[in-house]
């Protein structure tokens, strides 16, 4: 029998762990961590185990179809008819050419994280001439953490030091125990700094892993993360007086002087925000030489520094008054500060390498549950200054930031901007990072998605379906005509009320997929393109883990590719070779490659050449020469899996090499706000700009006032199971036993003490109603949720035949949120994920 | 700084959605800057290609990537970096930022 170990980056689920898949007789027959990869350390989860079954899924498309039945919907059979490759690619080519003079009537779906598609899909975007691409599928993950990650410390997501924390507060995620990026490694971290005698709070409406895990659960009314956080600082700066002076002062904006307008007192010559140095009682500005003691409290004629004004702000809100708004007892509030600021140890340093850096072994991280409401973008800001109060950023033990800078294969750094802010995040690939700062200035729109009156945004594609619904009342003249789409699954977990949905893509005359398996969104492809499996391609991209959320502090940089352990299934073609195609077809070819090499960063005698045509591991083969030297080839990484690079301190810890400052204070929300005032006020259209403030305040989602109303008496979240990733793999048997003998996966969770008062029990079959969508639930009684909350896991209530497996088990928690402008953040255009409901028999 | 020279323009990406053409051919006095260039580009097409292509600050936007001849101005000088032969080529693209979630 012939077996052999064949190294390769797993693909069920964004962060591409390393793994080493056995292979007997040309079959995969299992799969195991990498140990030398430092991605995973040779952990593998449940979801990457269990890839084998999605690579033998017998339900997995792998001839190119088209669609017989012209009517469109959620459940109208396409009436497929196999086609040729040339058939389908022709057929694509051909709608796309007759959009070539308007090729913004282009839609691309291009979230496909796993692999290397986002990013040629990207670039082929771009030669096109459409913007609207996304690579992003969630309405609400990603849409706040991205922009305040890059102008508050300089990479794409947030991971504390677990190596130095003592003291950690997850807000409305799982880190570390059932979710988000680094999976593998960070469990480790995370138990190894649990067994140090690290503390960790969980403050989320579900209790489920994390909280069950925790030191403290503390269960927190939904949408009221704003409130907790205010009065956490509050408590702080306030009744405590704990706050890194020494960091505010030189290293934010809190001594930069505000004026009674809300704006910056500015040097009339430079245009530059002053500052007051207590040292020589002089006001100048924050880059003046001579600055010595800039003042973060006070304040004169010149205006105040904004520090000040953040304390008075945030004394609005003491625990008391934040109790009501959130369930969480002032008491239990008052402790966790407290216990929080002490270990903060503002004003310690640690030596590491030789090097003195600030020690602040504390962090409160945050990620999707308080993102996705009406007010997302606050929701989360007062999180993050709450470490930057702190001084707890990108130092050791505090809250690190991923990909933010390095040094190998080539350099790159996060960099100052506009008034001394951190304006330029760090990306190895030379591509634009999503930021909230200093924004677009807001135009009437030409996009689809009304990006342009969104001007702190990042990404916009949930609000195509409801320009969709009125266009005219938008200025738009024209539609989506044709859709390219990954094997994601939108119509599923893209967007919300499967009604708005559907009318979105009925109206897209022509729509092309590539499909694993026939999902929900495949069900209106006029033509369906099949995928390789993660264990039959090549991608040099493989996963998030090696460039946008890699181990943090001094664990080594990596980068690794992904290569197949076993042939192709017949009549499969890699994807990267069938963009090319489709470019070529179009007429797009070499435009294409010329994105593709300032994608890749590649750079003669490796970038592609006009008139030439590559195979996929030509590219890939090209990528790596050109990134890490003639020796480390295509063939050098699939004999050796992973090249590492250790960090150096510099690397590891930014903050302290930064040359920049952090803001506390976001002036330019005002400057973003009142520019839109003007535009919507233009357009005749009734916009909602409370959320245009430099500090955060606290409002209500509109569930919360449908409570309170007594109209519902619940608010339904979504929450993350560790062995499912969105709705990849779910149609996969392996999978589906966990959640079955997992009963609250496919079911509802509610307060047990509720239940039992109200007549429910565990295991009944009811009706759960929202505002847009009513869907027969299965109850699971427990301890661990707030009595106000159902918690509805996963990415589940498929319904198309082609995922017999998963059909017809679980919840489809996005097909429950009411989907319109009242529900989306204006900041973030996150969708508002807490939704009023009620049950009944 | 002699004559004019004939300079090709290109738009790509997010831009083609403002323009709604690939291709400008320019006749430039030799030595214009690329900032220039810009500028006067903005000006042709006012808004929103002009707010798209410039902060409110009178930056260039992080989105914006610029190619003369095929090398990134960045590498070149940036906004100052001149266009100085017949037949020079400047490419303007606008890039969807990376994203995630």
């Amino acid at each position: 029998m012939a077996t052999e170990l064949v190294q390769t980056t797993c693909g069920m689920c964004y962060v591409g762990c390393g793994i080493q898949v056995k292979v007997e007789n040309g079959v995969a027959v299992s799969i195991q961590g990498d140990p030398n990869n430092p991605q995973n350390r040779g952990n593998i989860c449940a979801k990457g185990q269990a890839g084998i079954m999605n690579l033998y899924n017998p339900h997995r498309i792998k001839t190119p179809l088209k669609r017989t039945n012209p009517e469109k919907g959620l459940h109208v059979d396409p009436g497929w008819q196999e086609i040729s490759w040339d058939e389908a690619l022709d057929t694509i080519a051909s709608k796309l050419r007759a959009i070539r003079d308007n090729p913004k009537q282009l839609y691309i779906q291009g979230w496909e994280i796993t692999g290397d598609s986002h990013l040629w899909l990207h670039s082929f975007a771009s030669a096109f001439g459409t913007p609207h691409f996304s690579n992003n599928s969630s309405p609400t993950c990603g849409k706040v953490i991205h922009p305040v990650e890059f102008f508050a410390a300089g990479g794409f997501h947030q991971q504390p030091d677990l190596h130095y924390s003592n003291y950690c507060i997850l807000v409305g995620t799982q880190f570390g125990i059932a979710a988000r990026a680094s999976f593998n490694h960070i469990l480790r971290d995370m138990a190894d700094a649990r067994a140090r005698g690290m503390k960790l709070v969980v403050v989320d409406p579900i209790g489920s892993f994390a909280g069950s895990k925790a030191d403290q659960w503390v269960p927190i009314r939904p949408g009221t993360d704003t409130a907790f956080a205010l009065s956490l600082l509050h408590v702080l700066v306030n009744e405590l007086g704990i706050y890194d002076a020494e960091f505010l002062k030189h290293k934010t904006n809190a001594p930069y002087l505000v004026g009674p307008k809300g704006l910056y007192a500015r040097d009339p010559s430079s245009g530059k925000p002053m500052v007051y140095d207590a040292a020589d009682q002089h006001t100048k500005t924050y880059d003046d030489p001579t600055l010595i003691d800039p003042a973060i409290l006070g304040g004169g004629e010149g205006g105040r520094p904004s520090f000040a004004l953040l304390k008075e702000h945030v004394a609005k809100y003491p625990p008391e008054k934040t109790e009501e708004i959130t369930t969480i007892p002032a008491a239990t509030l008052r402790q966790i500060a407290k216990e929080f600021g002490a270990a903060a140890c503002v004003g310690a340093t640690k030596i590491i390498d030789g090097v003195e850096l600030p020690y602040r072994p504390v962090c409160v991280d945050w990620a999707k549950g308080s993102q996705g409401h009406k007010h997302g973008f606050h929701q989360c800001w007062p999180l993050k200054l709450i470490n930057i109060v702190l001084g707890a950023v990108s130092v050791p033990g505090g809250i690190l930031s991923t990909g933010a800078a390095g040094k190998k294969p080539f350099h790159w750094w996060p960099e100052g901007g506009t008034d001394g802010l951190l304006e330029k995040g760090g990306n190895i690939l030379p591509l634009p990072h999503p930021k909230a700062f200093p924004g677009r200035t807001p135009t009437k729109p030409v996009r689809n998605d009304l990006g342009e009156l969104f001007p702190l945004a990042s990404h916009y594609h949930t609000l195509l379906p409801l320009a969709a619904e009125d266009r005219q009342r938008y200025g738009l003249t024209y539609g989506i005509e044709v859709m390219l789409h990954t094997p994601t699954n939108s119509v599923l977990g893209s967007f919300g009320d499967l009604k708005v949905v559907e009318r979105f893509y009925r109206t897209i005359p022509f729509i092309a997929g590539f499909a694993v398996e026939i999902n929900e969104t495949n069900l209106f492809d006029d033509v369906v393109l099949p995928f390789p499996s993660y264990l039959e391609r090549f991608d040099f991209n493989a996963g998030t883990a090696t460039r946008q959320l890699g181990p943090c502090g001094q664990d080594d940089w990596f980068w690794q590719v992904r290569q197949p352990v076993v042939d192709p299934a017949p009549g499969l073609r890699y994807p990267q070779e069938i963009i090319m195609e489709i470019a070529e077809r179009v007429g797009i070819l070499d435009d294409f490659y010329r994105l593709l090499n300032h994608t890749f960063r590649l750079k003669e005698p490796y970038a592609l050449e006009a008139g030439h045509h590559y195979s996929s591991t030509d590219a890939i083969d090209r990528m790596s020469r050109c990134w890490f030297g003639e020796e480390h080839d295509l063939k050098w990484f699939q004999k050796n899996g992973v090249i590492r690079y250790p960090k150096d301190v510099e690397e590891s810890y930014i903050g302290p090499f930064l040359k920049a400052r952090l803001p506390i204070y976001l002036e330019h929300f005002l400057q973003r706000g009142e520019e839109l005032k003007d535009i919507t006020g233009q357009m005749g259209l009734d916009w909602d700009f409370s959320d245009y403030t430099p500090f955060s305040e606290w409002m209500p989602c509109p569930s919360y006032d449908a409570v309170r109303k007594g109209d519902y008496e619940f608010f339904a979240v979504h929450y993350k199971l560790p062995y499912t990733y969105g709705s990849f793999g779910n149609d996969n048997p392996w999978i589906d036993e966990i959640c079955e003998h997992n009963r609250y996966a496919y079911g509802v969770l509610i307060n047990e003490n509720v239940a039992k008062a109200k007549g429910f029990a565990d295991g009944e079959e009811v009706w759960l109603e929202s505002p847009v969508c009513k869907v027969r639930v299965k109850l699971k009684l427990s301890q661990c949720v707030h009595p106000q909350v159902l918690g509805i896991a996963g990415h589940f209530g498929h319904w198309a035949p082609g995922m017999p497996i998963a059909k017809g088990k679980g919840v489809n928690f996005n097909s429950l949120l009411p989907t319109d402008l009242e529900h989306i953040d204006k900041i973030s255009t996150a969708l508002d994920h807490c939704v009023e409901v009620k049950l009944y028999k | 700084m002699t004559g004019d020279i004939g300079v090709r323009i290109r738009f790509m990406g997010d831009l083609r959605a403002v323009i709604e053409s690939s291709d400008l051919k320019l006749a430039l006095p030799k030595g214009t800057s690329v900032g220039t260039l810009l500028k006067s580009l903005a000006q042709k097409y006012g808004d929103p290609f002009a707010k798209w292509l410039f902060t409110a600050s009178g930056e260039l936007h992080h989105s914006i990537v610029i190619f003369v001849n095929g090398e990134n101005i960045q590498d070149i000088g940036g906004l100052s970096a001149n266009l100085g032969e017949q037949g020079d080529q400047v490419e303007i693209i606008m890039l969807p930022m990376f994203e995630g979630g």
